[in-house]
Order: C-alpha cells, then sequence, then structure tokens
C-alpha cells in the first residue's frame, strides 16, 4: 500500500532562477575542471618522453577542437573561481537577500564569459 | 541517492478535459495534477477550462471554483484563506507558494498545479508531509529552560526579541523543504530549509538554555551542510522569510564556537 503512493514531480515541473543556475554549473564546471586538469597533468607528464609528444599536443590544441576545449577551459574556471568567491561572501553571511543574489548571480555569470574574453585577447596579442 | 527521473509508478499522463460549460468568452486552462489512489492507475493531468468572468483573483478561487462547480472529485488542502495557515502550498507554475496569496494574474498562459515537489502524494495535490514534520519534531522546538522558578516572566530585551523577527513568522506550510533540491535527493537524511530556520529560531532565543546541545545536534555532515546555497527555499517562502541566511548563520555559529 505504501509503495504505491506515486512520487510527485520535482526537477521536472520546478522553474529555474538565477541562484539555482549557477549552483549546478558550479558543480558541473568544478567535474569539467578535475577531469581537465588530470588530463593536461598526464600531458605534461608525457613530455618526459620525448619531443614527439609535445608535437601532438601542440597540433591537437592548434585544432579548432583543441581551441574550444581550452576556451571552454578557460571559461569553468572563470566561472569556478567567481562562484567560489560568492559562496565565500554568503558563508560570511552576506548578500542573502532575493535581490542580491541575483545579482550576484548574474555577475558571476557575465563576469565569468568577460574573463574568457579577456583571457583570450591576452593570448592572442601577447603570446 | 539523486534520482533524476520519476518512477515508473509516477509517470504523469494525459487526464480529462473538461470543457467549458457556462459560454464564457474569459478562459483560462487551467492543468491539475490528479492521482486517485482507489485505482491502479498512474498520476495524471487534467485540464479545466475556467470562467474568469466570475472568478476571484487568487489561485485558490480557481481551486474553489472548480471543485465547487466542475470536478468535485479534486482533493486539495485548505483552510484559512488569508496566508496564515500554510495549508495550500503547492506548485503552481513551477514554483511552490500558497494557493491563497498566489494571484492568477501573474501567471502568464495555461496555470499548471501540480503538489508540492518530491513528495508521496496521498491523493491529488495533497502530499504527504509526516517525514518533515518527524524531523521538526526532531530538533525539538519548545523553550528549554532550567530555571527554577516556573512562575515568574522570563526576560527577554528587546535587542534579543529583535533577533527572532524573520524565523517566528514561519507557519511551515513546506513551500521551502519542498522546493530544495538537497532536499529532494537527501530528504530522508538533510533536515531541510523549514527545519533548520526553525532550529535556528530556537538557538538565538537568548531565553533558551540549551543553546550549545542544540547547535551539536545539528552539526552534522548531512543534517545541516548539505545546503549549498541554491537559494530556492528564499525565492519560494510565502512569508517573506529567508531560511538560507538561517542556516548560513548556524553554520557561521558553529565555525566560530568553541563547542
Amino acid at each position: 500500500m505504501e509503495n504505491k503512493k506515486p512520487l510527485s514531480p520535482h526537477i521536472q515541473v520546478y522553474q529555474w532562477h538565477i541562484s539555482s543556475l549557477v549552483s549546478i554549473t558550479h558543480r558541473i564546471t568544478g567535474i569539467i575542471n578535475i577531469i581537465l586538469i588530470t588530463i593536461i597533468c598526464l600531458w605534461i607528464s608525457s613530455l618526459l618522453f620525448g619531443e614527439k609528444n609535445y608535437e601532438i599536443i601542440n597540433n591537437f590544441l592548434s585544432s579548432l577542437m583543441g581551441k574550444f576545449l581550452i576556451l571552454g577551459l578557460t571559461w569553468s574556471f572563470s566561472f569556478q573561481a567567481l562562484s567560489e568567491i560568492r559562496h565565500l561572501i554568503m558563508d560570511l553571511g552576506y548578500c542573502f537577500e532575493l535581490r542580491a543574489t541575483k545579482i550576484t548571480g548574474l555577475l558571476v555569470i557575465f563576469g565569468s564569459i568577460f574573463l574568457t574574453i579577456i583571457f583570450y585577447l591576452i593570448g592572442k596579442v601577447f603570446i | 541517492m539523486v534520482q533524476i527521473g520519476l518512477p515508473d509508478n509516477s509517470k504523469i499522463k494525459k487526464g480529462k478535459y473538461f470543457k467549458d460549460k457556462t459560454g464564457s468568452t474569459n478562459l483560462r486552462k487551467v492543468n491539475v495534477y490528479r492521482w486517485d489512489p482507489s485505482t491502479e492507475e498512474n498520476p495524471r493531468i487534467d485540464t479545466y477550462e475556467v470562467d474568469m468572468n466570475n472568478c476571484p483573483s487568487k489561485v485558490l478561487d480557481i481551486l474553489n471554483k472548480i471543485k465547487n462547480e466542475i470536478d468535485p472529485t479534486l482533493a486539495y488542502r485548505r483552510s484559512c484563506a488569508h496566508g496564515v495557515c500554510g495549508s495550500c502550498a503547492m506548485n503552481m507554475d513551477g514554483k511552490n507558494g500558497l494557493a491563497c496569496t498566489t494571484p492568477h494574474k501573474e501567471i502568464d498562459g495555461d496555470i499548471n498545479i501540480y503538489p508540492l515537489p518530491h513528495l508521496k502524494v496521498k491523493k491529488d495535490l495533497i502530499g504527504d508531509l509526516d517525514g518533515l514534520y518527524k524531523q521538526y519534531q526532531s530538533i525539538e522546538p519548545w523553550l528549554k529552560s532550567n530555571s527554577k522558578s516556573e512562575t515568574k516572566e522570563i526576560f527577554q530585551s528587546k535587542e534579543d526579541r529583535a533577533k527572532l523577527d524573520g524565523a517566528y513568522e514561519c507557519i511551515m506550510c513546506a513551500c521551502c523543504s519542498t522546493s530544495c533540491p538537497s532536499y529532494w535527493w537527501n530528504g530522508d537524511k538533510y533536515l531541510g530549509p523549514a527545519v533548520l530556520l526553525q532550529a535556528y529560531r530556537w538557538i538565538i532565543d537568548s531565553r533558551d538554555e540549551e543553546r550549545n546541545s542544540r547547535l551539536k545536534k545539528v552539526a552534522d555532515e548531512l543534517k545541516l551542510y548539505r545546503c549549498h546555497t541554491i537559494l530556492n527555499c528564499t525565492s519560494a517562502c510565502p512569508k517573506g522569510l529567508n531560511p538560507a541566511k538561517a542556516i548560513a548563520e548556524i553554520k557561521k555559529m558553529l565555525a566560530t564556537a568553541n563547542i
């Protein structure tokens, strides 16, 4: 009898808003960062095994896919960092009013895009 | 455990369509979650055409109109109709709130009404809140004073009394707890925003003498720290309270207190 009761719909019907979006993206970018940093570390250690490995990596990173990956990583790092700062402010007990959470959430979203563009331009001009 | 999809017996089917019989020109479609415990069937969404010319301003008025004039089998909780009792908490247009204080004018398009999210449904819009009430009991929501004199008033300064503002107004409607994804996935262990706000209310009460043991009791990886400041709770609260801030304050006390 007890198990017969259905579960009411949750994530299927619940409306997204800025702070829930930032929260889930924070988690996703966290996972992406861990995976990508691991891959980068493996790449760097592969340099120990010769020059050829360097070329393979260089070719890959110069390809369209490689550039997309780098830009994506830049964004996910920027997002993670800004969102973490937002969390730190909240841990101090500030910015919990609905308006404030909306503003800080938007700052994180647009700030991460802005930082990605800045890093891209720095890379393009100076490197 | 995180389960994104609904179990097989909870998948929603299309239900009946109740066409308008009044001949009104001002109609709105209202989609309502229905489940009848006396049948073996899955939940369904029934659609009602409601005459808005003769309907007061709140979502609860629509439900009353459906129950009185169109389909008397619809079941939902309601009592005061003034945002005081917290009975008519439900999910309207993807957001939790009290049906009696939510104007239907603020909802665009069809009105979708579901029970509070991630609860076992008893019937139609009535969710099972037993688990939440048990958790509420577990934080012992009453004044614990060891003072010998029980005939004398316990004094509280105006400043100390002001600390309870924003916590004592909670009506335990469960809008916040059932809006919280952390509570969806870990509702059996995580206390959830409603109960933690009440825990906070007793922790900061200057008359209470069990502050440290109360703090110790909630200081738990699962009971308290499952709050990831998603803030669905604060945006859902129909009384404009801020459970997320209260939880942050408890975390802060635990980080600074020496217990």
